[in-house]
């Protein structure tokens, strides 16, 4: 049995809107799943916030749901649901019993559909005041909370769409007009523009029934937008600093990186979890188990549709030198650069990522969103053989290369401060 | 084969689902170690987790962290294995093993594939049997928390938590002490009381196992027995923990300078799970505050937009429990919001109405199932189950228990739950900000205090 190979169908209807089924009877659960190929990337230097504030708004109801019934009615079913926005995408998603599907398409296509009759100013000042209230308490309300804004805003250039956070700055949330919502409503949310996923226990004939049911009637809209991105070359490293009401000081360095699915992002991927992933992981052992020079220290690597970058962020000790945890961290790396890694390093990593795999198959909804990834990002929803395979080709020969390419490159340098 | 779509009616359910509960199969191993076993075989793997009722309620005074001490220190080497080396021994298996802790228990964890269970299960049973306890270990652990301890003062939704616990038990009650401890205590925990705390509580008599996962129920017993056999302690006594009858009701406010949002909790003490209707305090709850269409969220969030996100919830400890409701607001809003929260909370005491007693049924029959989707989340029901001693058919019956639910018993809930004039209210933001505006709305006495709860002047 070939458990990452994951069984589905995929169909377009006329409209253009992609149909991912997956079945799986498990359990008397279906979970619906939707991406829209948009998210803050879309957005320019003077708007941003907007693919993030929208997708709030896609819960405060259309043209046949009034305000507070899409949350309700999914809640009276027994169902679980939620929005989430990055970069390169939104999506939303409900986990219901089975024989609820048929509402949960409903919903789905009456805001894909008929989202503008619904509009108003009203919701739309409710719905900023909600999201300002989100970014003050997940970023300016937190310690280091500010620190990504700042490093993305330093380490892409000012028109790079990754150069902004996904939650927006406040100024620019709070000056969005209803002409705006509904602009950004008509270029980006046309069913050619969207994929759904329905996966789980489900009748194949009524699910494909009611999907060209609700869905085929909505027209296509035909403007599409190309993302303008320019390539991210960082030309000389810059050191910022910044104080704020913190005990430890915290340092973070940033070089960009490879895009998903790029020649080297699954070595990045298998490199961060060989730097910090495990007690025995190099930087991890190094800096907060033998030397205690830090309180915790993580290595990360993000990859989107236009580019990634690679983090490493160590949390000062007191009294210890956030020089020397910066000199550790070079050396390790040119360690690693110079002799690769152990077979047995190696191994672990990957062990690591195929148990994750399997574990991850737990949960339908996970499933779901999975399939509308790969399909976005491969166009092809049953890559997880495929995926699993690439981290599974990366050499030590690998992980010594990338490490050389990407590490000797300029890097952006931020340092939170205690304030004196 | 087009069919006619409606759009203004919400579509019809299809006919009933069939949903069949797992069951548990129990049994005891050589050395008394009660199992519960859930076998489900949809995926090559297993999840484990084995609960021991010694959480930082039994931390000692003046020794307050001692059992997060020790849960972090456990598997700092043990058997043949160095820390390292036994955290390299699960990473090779791609197991995940974890060890935390609560007020009442510490919880030992691990997810890991069919293949590999019978090696993660000798490592996880030698942690239990032969754990090394060195001085060296024991003092890297308690830098690590101290630090830790230095950084949750940054923290306003940690203190907030923190202050609130404390200022809701009082300080004769174990449940009012941070698990993470104090810094002080931390310094005067010996080698020797973690010892002793190990070979007192970590034993077979004091635990309870639950494993989740594709395995033959005689197998599982052999192997189990197998690894465990060895660990066995003698039974113990434990300290009694008395029943939380202090309260402190009030409004305090600690002041966290350049705030720009006021963490709010509010809540007063409650009956434990067991001892009063449970299934009419969760659908009390789930109106007041227990999802995104709850009376407190549709207000603060949905009309006013004071917040991201505010909810409540009844905290069920083994042997107390209290309502918690938690939110974080715009400075400029934290006395209006408030003043919200504790009109809801009264309001609330009218009555509700049959709709939205029917909603919430509807709600919590419904998504019972979807509660048994991944391995932990069986174990975690069940876990529950045990600890707070629900009847042994509680699975059984709960969708039946959930019908039954009247209004009036939703009235005499809240009744009975719900007293506004006692509720202990925390506030952690910026005092100039806010003072104020709290002074307004607020009719009694306003304490400031201290990061850890100690009082510092009446405002």
């Amino acid at each position: 049995m070939d458990l990452l190979n994951i069984e589905y169908e995929k169909y377009k209807l006329k409209n253009g809107l992609e149909v991912i089924l997956h079945k799986d009877d498990n359990l008397p659960l279906v979970a619906v799943n939707l991406w829209y190929r948009v998210g803050s990337a879309n957005e320019k230097q003077g708007g941003t916030g907007m693919a993030h504030l929208f997708e709030h708004m896609m819960f405060q109801g259309s043209e046949n749901i009034p305000k507070e019934m899409h949350f309700k009615y999914i809640q009276e079913a027994g169902g679980s649901l939620n929005g989430s926005t990055n970069f390169d995408r939104t999506n939303y998603y409900e986990k219901l019993p089975s024989n609820f599907l048929e509402l949960a398409l409903w919903l789905e296509s009456d805001r894909m559909g008929f989202f503008l009759q619904a509009l108003t100013q009203e919701k739309l000042d409710n719905q900023k005041s909600v999201v300002i209230n989100e970014r003050l308490e997940r970023y300016d309300n937190q310690p280091y909370g500010l620190a990504w804004e700042i490093l993305l805003s330093n380490l892409y250039p000012l028109y790079h769409p990754y150069s902004w956070p996904t939650i927006g700055l406040i100024d620019d949330i709070s000056r969005f007009t209803l002409d705006e919502v509904s602009a950004f409503f008509k270029r980006y949310y046309s069913p050619s523009n969207a994929s759904v996923t329905v996966a789980g226990n489900f009748d194949e004939k009524f699910v494909k029934e009611n999907i060209e049911k609700y869905f085929s009637e909505i027209p296509d809209s035909i403007e599409r937008v190309e993302i303008n991105s320019s390539s991210v070359k960082l030309e000389s490293e810059k050191l910022i600093t910044r104080e704020e009401n913190v005990q430890l000081e915290r340092i973070y360095l940033a070089w960009s990186s490879e895009k998903a699915y790029g020649n080297d992002d699954a070595a990045l991927d298998i490199l961060a979890d060989i730097l910090s992933g495990s007690k025995n992981s190099r930087l991890y052992k190094n800096l907060v188990y033998e030397k205690e020079l830090a309180q915790d220290v993580s290595a990360y690597h993000y990859s989107g549709k236009l580019a990634g970058h690679f983090m490493i962020i160590a949390t000062v000790k007191k009294e210890k030198s956030p020089d020397t945890i910066k000199d550790e961290i070079f050396k390790e790396l040119g360690m690693i650069e110079k002799n690769g890694i152990t077979e047995r390093e190696l191994k672990k990593t990957k062990n690591n990522i195929r148990s994750g795999f399997i574990f991850s198959l737990q949960n339908l909804d996970a499933m779901a969103n999975q399939l509308n990834y790969y399909n976005y990002f491969l166009n092809e929803p049953n890559s997880f053989n495929y995926d699993l395979n690439r981290y599974n080709m990366v050499t030590i020969d690998k992980i010594k290369s990338v490490t050389n390419d990407y590490f000797s490159k300029p890097y952006i340098e931020l340092r939170v401060k205690p304030k004196k | 084969m087009s069919l006619e779509v409606i759009r203004n009616k919400k579509p019809p359910r299809l006919r009933k689902i069939k949903f069949n509960l797992p069951e548990v199969i129990k049994f005891k191993l050589d050395n008394n170690l009660q199992v519960y076993f859930i076998q489900k075989s949809t995926l090559p793997l297993l999840s484990m987790s084995l609960v021991t009722e010694a959480g930082s309620k039994y931390d000692p005074a003046g020794k307050k962290g001692l059992t997060n001490l020790l849960a972090m220190a456990v598997d700092e080497g043990a058997g043949d294995y160095d820390s390292l080396q036994l955290s390299d021994q699960f990473e090779i298996l791609g197991a995940s093993f974890s060890i935390s802790c609560d007020q009442d228990s510490v919880y030992f964890s691990l997810q890991v594939l069919k293949d590999e269970f019978e090696r993660g299960l000798e490592l996880f049973s030698t942690i239990l049997i032969d754990s090394h306890l060195y001085e060296a270990d024991l003092s890297r652990e308690k830098r690590k928390i101290k630090t830790r301890i230095l950084q949750t003062s940054d923290e306003a939704d940690e203190i907030a938590n923190e202050v609130f616990e404390y200022k809701l038990f009082g300080n004769n009650n174990p449940y009012a002490y941070p698990t993470i401890g104090y810094s002080d205590d931390i310094d005067s925990i010996s080698l020797q009381d973690i010892k002793d705390f190990y070979n007192h509580f970590i034993v077979p008599e004091n635990s309870f196992l639950v494993v989740t996962g594709d395995y033959e129920t005689e197998s599982l017993k052999n192997i189990l027995n197998k690894y465990f056999r060895t660990w066995s302690r003698s039974s113990i006594t434990k300290p009694r923990i008395t029943d939380a009858d202090i309260e402190q009701p009030g409004l305090y406010i600690i002041d966290k300078k350049d705030s720009v949002q006021s963490e709010i909790r509010t809540g007063l003490i409650s009956y434990k799970r067991n001892d009063y209707d449970f299934y009419a305090r969760s659908i009390l709850n789930l109106i007041l505050g227990g999802q995104f269409s709850s009376r407190l969220n549709l207000n603060l969030r949905e009309h006013k937009g004071f917040t991201y996100g505010v909810y409540s919830r009844f905290i069920y400890l083994m042997s107390s429990a209290y309502l918690f409701v938690s939110t974080s607001v715009s400075s400029e809003n934290t006395g209006a919001a408030l003043t919200e929260i504790f009109k809801e909370i009264k309001k609330i005491r009218n009555g509700i109405t049959k709709k939205e007693l029917e909603f919430a049924k509807s709600s919590l029959i419904r998504k019972f199932p979807s509660s048994f989707e991944s391995y932990r989340q069986i174990a975690s029901n069940v876990i529950g189950q045990i600890i707070h001693t629900m009847p042994e058919d509680y699975f059984e019956t709960y969708i039946d228990e959930i019908k039954k639910v009247t209004r009036e018993r939703i009235i005499k809930a809240a009744e009975d739950n719900l007293f506004p004039d006692k509720l202990t209210t925390v506030i952690v933001g910026s005092k100039e900000k806010t003072a104020a505006q709290l002074k307004d709305i607020y009719q009694g006495e306003i304490i400031e205090l201290d990061e850890k709860g100690s009082s510092l002047q009446s405002l």
